[in-house]
């Protein structure tokens, strides 16, 4: 008999949670909600008496202080109450909680059937509500229909005594798993028979495919296990390891390019190997603090001679798109596994976001999925929840406003790790399976999550199907599977470690075998979350929180110890060998024997047209615009730009300072508002040795030509990192790409082939300019198909797609965090600096927007002009004579200038007649263009002399001083003052927009 | 030779501020050691080694249930008597954030009466609806009793919690007034009382009460986090300090920081 717990506060303690759903039910629907009372409900699907109950009831989830509680509906007033659970097979991480807790309490295990459930019930007083209105409520604050179901109940049919009723949401499968096998008669019958099962074989490898499994000498071996034509699962595992995602089929294309102006062409033979591996590896032969590059789970660099640190980056975005909390949840947990999985394992040190969004307070007419306000709500969220858990600082991130993303977001998530560099005198950044050593399993178990993703959206749900594609992260169960690993490590028990992301055991397994030369798994040892899968969902469920791990034999007993002591479940599923075949049973029936060298021949590689078109042939021009007079107003409303103004209530929600790590925050300045220019961590906590981060995103500038996107991006994060006090010649990168989709199609995608030109030119820009500025790429990742179909007023769909973007981030030493300085303006009497040449480079900049156009003045990277400037401005904040630093970025000098100025709370007085510029002749050009490669700079007077010596062969000038009038005060060309503003004033409308968010 | 005060750092189950925690301690002159919650359980690893017990930070069985209730149910059932006899031979115990809502769950605080056994205070939500990372400013009660604060008179560090308002009804209040046991209290830049004004008090504890400890003054929790100001660098204004210093020719960096003082006196109280 389940029993059925509601807990809500005390009456006289307000409700945040309660509170918070009003302010969002009157922010985003315009509804008057009197109060909203919130009670979380426990649902206990277990045999236990009724002392039992009251026990847990009242020494576990009730808080004598605070809460009240009861095993029959709690009489909390309400117009309406709405009620919220999970979907069946829905991952319900405080269900799992409470089963620990009670077990603990009562000195019990509970029975494999036995389960306990959360859900949520919210009561509701408002006056003229109605149904439709309170199912909105539910359905668009609440819940959302892919991972939850809720009921409304007004209060005339509230029964005081049943209440919502008691809702089980078990999985029941009535099934029992089946390998089936698949004919392969002919291309035409494969091809139909993927479509079927969402297989999603490219049409190209099917013959590929086919002659593997009717090859003579295949199918004898086949025959000696019992098989003949392929099983699902054999096909599914094939599927996994081609798809896009695994296999990144896109970078590794063939791409012919040709120029509509110029009709020049070129064949670009796979942009993986010649923009990203062949740069990469020529800085890896010159920079000897490069460890570990273009293999792992992440890329490694030289910390220090005793540990290495390590990076990758990642993007979440159909999951999040979908279902934006557990889509960044997802995420953000999902790529803390890949430094956990680098080398013999990684520690993990520090996170960071990146999130691209439609507008928040978007009003046109098209209909998105999730309207972006609930989205990023959602999103930042997932990401908080899954980062302040694994208890990982996350110390940086970017948000960017544009509706192309309103066809799909996207959620960057990165994460960076250290290893020691040697483990009982052993390199821990190499790993390697051999035969004999046997493959482990730990940490979750095994459902329908991640199967063929979105894909099974379209299937229709009965309320006992599990949700099967939708998963949210566990950061707990993983946060203890991180502990227990880097244990095990440490004591030498790991041969190989990778992590069980897209593709499952079926990439996890499959790959690792490949340096054993084999490996022979027994499906059935798998523990699942619930009967009833197949044999292929078990092989290629994405269900997170998982690892694979090689462990000798004699080391078996000792690893399943301590996974014992941390409460981690680890089991071994098979052994490596050297058969070279993929050789799965399941109760001791083979259903999959394949050749593990099948995937590295003979599948054809993509082929992609790309057509570029100038930004002329296009027609793209300058705009006329007549020189501003109102410069105050003008600053004014540019910094209160949702791309330019203040997101503090999102840096406030991350733990930025867990591991004690800390040095430079996300936030700093006089008022610890601002945001800094590159985050620094000090990961060894006995060392005085620093980590430098930072990222940038300039999408707008793909509006003119994605080759200046990409070279801008870089220099930007090169810049970011220069300023806080990194060295220059340590620079890491990676790159993340997310793109529309560029495979022409004259219907679907008619500029699909300007698109993969866009993308031609941007891993150009990459690789040019990395290379000039010695950055080797420690990892990186592609995401294509940033499309969407939105539903308009008239019932039709429009194809949405995102702007072509890339994610760069950079990280970097600091040989002494001593010498780190920050961007806030600190003294007055200071002297201000700028470093760097301004150029008539307004294309595509915040003020041509701000004003509704493009142009076509991108601006233009010059490395072997600004890297020695670099090196340089180094130099000078190593020997503590720079005060602050910062770079220029979007919005150009005149914003970079005010954000000094906020923070240091200081006033500043600056003569636009001394900044170095070459063709601008206007005030509003110097202000707001976006040029490359410059700082600003405030140092104090007694170092003038020092200062301007090392940078005399640069170009640099003295453009003011920082004052104590607290008013940022700008003299124009001819002398005369053009801008006053306060620094309050200043601040006022840089907080304007998310100034009240909390 | 001096004896060594050994430092018991708890770990496990999503606990997560243990390594900072350990290297402070260490700083401070303590021999730390991070033990896993279920060695002490199988008695693989025992209390009566150690001088030191902390409750760190961290999001123990991911706070579902009310933060810190799983842990302190994991605690009482299983070393419940142990930690009291660890108590009451002198020996001192700190709770942190998750610590902290821990200690009040399994009712080591406050401790009236040496009843280590009633929760009668609570942390809870906090009234801004969110989990929050800000530093914050807080005067130390000079008549309080507890051993971590002596000698210091106001104190920065940060705090980052989604439930750290201190709540209590007003009898215990008052007598937590009474005895002196309200140690730490939420106040503005200038160390003015906060006065539950936003974001000076980050989450509308009562009273601006940022931490409390027992009678004896030896059992002491915390929301802030002195683990994370062991070191120069982590205040958040130190390049404006750093400059400052410089220009007025003062030194710089400082000997010490005020997480780590809080530590040293609960190591130097045994010395």
């Amino acid at each position: 008999m389940p029993n059925q717990l509601e807990i809500t506060l005390n009456p006289d303690l307000a409700d945040a949670e309660g509170q918070k759903i009003r302010q969002k039910a009157k922010n985003y629907f315009g509804f008057e909600l009197t109060s909203v009372r919130t009670i979380h409900v426990i649902t206990i699907d277990a045999h236990l008496t009724q002392e039992q109950l009251a026990a847990i009831r009242s020494e576990v989830f009730t808080n004598p202080v605070t809460q009240i509680s009861s095993y029959s509906p709690l009489p909390v007033d309400f117009d309406w109450t709405i009620w919220v659970g999970y979907r069946p097979g829905v991952k319900d991480n405080p269900g799992s909680t409470a089963v620990e807790a009670i077990e603990d309490q009562l000195g019990i295990e509970l029975a494999p059937n036995e389960a306990v459930y959360t859900s949520k019930r919210y009561c509701i007083k408002a006056e003229n509500l109605t149904y439709a209105d309170v199912d909105k409520i539910a359905g668009e604050l609440l819940a959302n229909d892919i991972i939850q179901q809720w009921r409304v109940i007004s209060v005339q049919e509230w029964d005081k005594l049943i209440g919502t009723g008691i809702i089980i949401p078990s999985v029941k499968l009535d099934y029992i798993p089946a390998v089936t096998t698949i004919p392969i008669d002919s291309d035409q019958t494969l091809q139909k028979i993927s479509a079927e099962r969402n297989l999603a074989l490219n049409p190209n490898d099917i013959p590929t495919i086919r002659s593997y499994f009717l090859d003579p000498d295949v199918s004898a071996g086949r025959a000696e296990v019992g098989l003949s034509d392929p099983t699902d699962i054999e096909l599914e595992y094939i599927s996994q390891a081609r798809s896009d995602h695994c296999n990144h089929n896109t970078f590794r294309g063939c791409f012919h390019y040709s120029d509509r102006t110029t009709g020049e062409k070129e064949v670009i033979n796979n942009l993986f190997k010649t923009c990203i591996e062949a740069p990469t590896l020529t800085l890896k032969e010159k920079k000897p603090w490069v460890v570990s590059v273009l293999w792992d789970n992440a890329g490694a660099g030289r910390f220090d001679s005793d540990h290495y640190y390590v990076i990758t980056g990642e993007t979440h975005n159909s999951p999040s798109n979908m279902e934006a909390y557990g889509g960044a949840i997802t995420g953000i947990v999902g790529v803390y596994r890949d430094p956990l999985g680098t080398g013999i394992g990684s520690k993990l040190i520090m996170g960071s976001y990146g999130y691209c969004v439609g507008h928040r307070d978007y009003q046109g007419e098209l209909k998105p999925h999730l309207h972006p306000r609930r989205l990023l709500d959602g999103v930042i969220e997932g990401v908080k929840d899954g980062g302040n858990k694994s208890g990982i600082p996350t110390t940086f991130g970017q948000v960017l406003f544009h509706d192309g993303y309103m066809g799909k977001c996207l959620v960057f998530v990165t994460a960076l790790g250290i290893m020691p560099a040697k483990v009982k005198g052993m390199p821990a950044e190499q790993k390697k399976t051999s035969p004999g050593e046997l493959i482990i399993m730990c940490g979750g178990r095994v459902g329908k999550d991640g199967i063929h993703g979105v894909t099974a959206s379209s299937e229709t749900f009965s309320a006992n199907t599990p949700a099967g594609h939708v998963q949210i992260g566990d950061p707990y169960t993983q946060k203890k599977m991180h502990d227990f690993l880097l244990e095990a490590r440490d004591e030498g028990l790991i041969s190989f470690i990778t992590d069980n992301g897209g593709g499952g055991l079926s990439s996890s397994v499959g790959e690792s075998a490949e340096y054993a030369g084999g490996c022979q798994v027994q499906l059935e040892k798998v523990p699942l979350k619930y009967e009833g899968l197949n044999q292929w969902e078990i092989w290629i469920s994405e269900s997170q929180e998982r690892m694979t791990v090689a462990v000798k034999p004699e080391h078996l007993d000792r690893f399943m110890a301590l996974s014992y002591k941390h409460a981690v479940e680890s089991t071994v599923i098979g052994s490596y060998t050297d058969s070279g075949k993929l050789h799965i049973t399941y109760n001791d029936k083979t259903c999959a024997y394949i050749n593990l060298n099948l995937m590295s021949s003979g599948f054809p590689q993509w082929q992609f047209d790309a057509e570029w078109i100038s930004p002329e042939t296009r027609g793209l021009t300058e705009p006329v615009i007549g020189e501003p007079r109102d410069y105050t107003a003008l600053l004014l409303d540019i910094l209160g730009r949702p791309n330019i103004c203040s997101r503090e209530w999102i840096t406030r929600q991350y733990d930025h300072e867990v591991q004690g790590t800390s040095v430079i925050k996300p936030l700093v300045g006089a008022e610890r508002d601002m945001n800094s220019d590159a985050s620094v961590i000090r990961p060894v906590l006995t060392s005085e040795k620093g980590l430098a981060f930072a990222q940038s995103l300039l999408p707008a500038y793909s509006a003119i030509d994605a080759y200046h996107m990409t070279s801008c991006t870089i220099d930007e994060a090169v810049r970011r990192l220069v300023s806080v006090g990194a060295d220059p010649d340590q620079i890491g990168g990676v790159d993340n790409f997310c793109w529309p989709d560029i495979q022409f199609h004259p219907k679907k995608n008619p500029d699909g082939k300007f698109k993969a030109a866009q993308l031609v030119r941007s891993c150009k820009a990459l690789k040019e300019t990395c290379l000039s500025y010695g950055i080797p790429l420690l990892s990186g990742k592609d995401s294509m198909y940033v499309d969407g179909h939105l539903t308009g007023p008239y019932g039709e769909t429009r194809k949405v797609s995102g702007l072509p973007t890339m994610q760069f981030s950079a990280t970097s030493i600091v040989p002494d965090v001593q010498h780190c300085v920050t961007m806030d303006a600190k003294i007055p009497g200071d002297l201000i600096y700028i470093v760097g040449v301004t150029k008539n480079e307004l294309g595509a900049s915040e003020y041509y927007e701000h004003l509704g156009y493009t142009g076509s003045h991108v601006p233009h990277i010059l490395p072997e002009q600004f890297f020695p400037v670099y090196k340089t401005l180094n130099q000078a904040i190593a020997q503590n004579i720079v005060a602050s630093a910062h770079g220029i970025y979007r919005g150009g000098l005149g914003v970079h200038l005010a954000m000094i100025a906020m923070g240091g709370n200081l006033g500043m007085e600056i003569d636009l007649f001394q900044v170095p510029s070459d063709g601008v002749n206007r005030n509003d050009t110097l202000l707001f263009s976006e040029s490359g490669g410059r700082f600003i700079v405030t140092i104090d007077p007694s170092h003038q002399e020092t200062f301007e010596k090392m940078f005399l062969d640069f170009p640099c000038a003295m453009i003011g001083k920082v004052t104590d009038t607290g008013n940022l005060v700008i003299h124009g060309m001819d002398a005369r003052q053009i801008l006053s503003a306060s620094v309050q004033d200043l601040k006022a409308a840089w907080k304007r927009p998310f100034g009240d968010l909390i | 030779m001096k004896a060594n005060v050994n430092v018991l750092v708890l770990t496990g189950y999503g606990l997560n501020c243990d390594h900072e925690t350990a290297h402070t301690f260490e700083l401070a002159g303590g021999v730390p050691s991070r033990v896993h919650i279920n060695s002490i359980i199988d008695e693989s690893i025992s209390l009566d080694a150690f001088q030191i017990l902390v409750f760190g930070g961290g999001f123990s069985w991911g706070d579902d249930h009310g933060a810190g209730v799983v842990q302190a149910v994991r605690m009482k059932t299983n070393i419940g008597e142990k930690i009291i006899d660890f108590i009451n031979k002198g020996n001192l115990v700190i709770g942190i954030c998750n610590g902290f809502q821990t200690l009040v769950n399994l009712g080591l605080l406050p401790g009236f009466d040496h009843d280590y056994a009633t929760r009668s205070v609570a942390l809870t939500y906090n009234d801004c609806g969110n989990f929050r990372n800000q530093w914050v400013n807080m005067r130390v009660n000079p008549k309080s009793p507890c051993i971590f604060t002596k000698g210091i008179h106001t104190i920065e560090l940060p705090v980052r919690h989604g439930e750290g308002k201190f709540f209590a009804d007003e009898k215990t209040l008052l007598r937590l007034q009474e005895n002196n046991q309200i140690v730490l209290q939420y106040a503005t830049r200038d160390n003015q009382p906060a006065n539950k004004a936003f974001p000076d008090n980050p989450n509308g504890s009562v009273l601006d009460i940022a931490g409390i400890c027992d009678p004896t003054g030896r059992v002491f929790g915390l929301m802030p986090h002195p683990e994370a100001y062991h070191h120069p660098t982590n205040h958040p204004d130190w390049t404006r300090l750093k400059e400052i210093s410089r220009r007025n020719q003062k030194p710089w960096p400082p000997e010490t920081t005020m997480g780590l003082a809080l530590f040293q006196n609960a190591v130097n109280f045994f010395s």
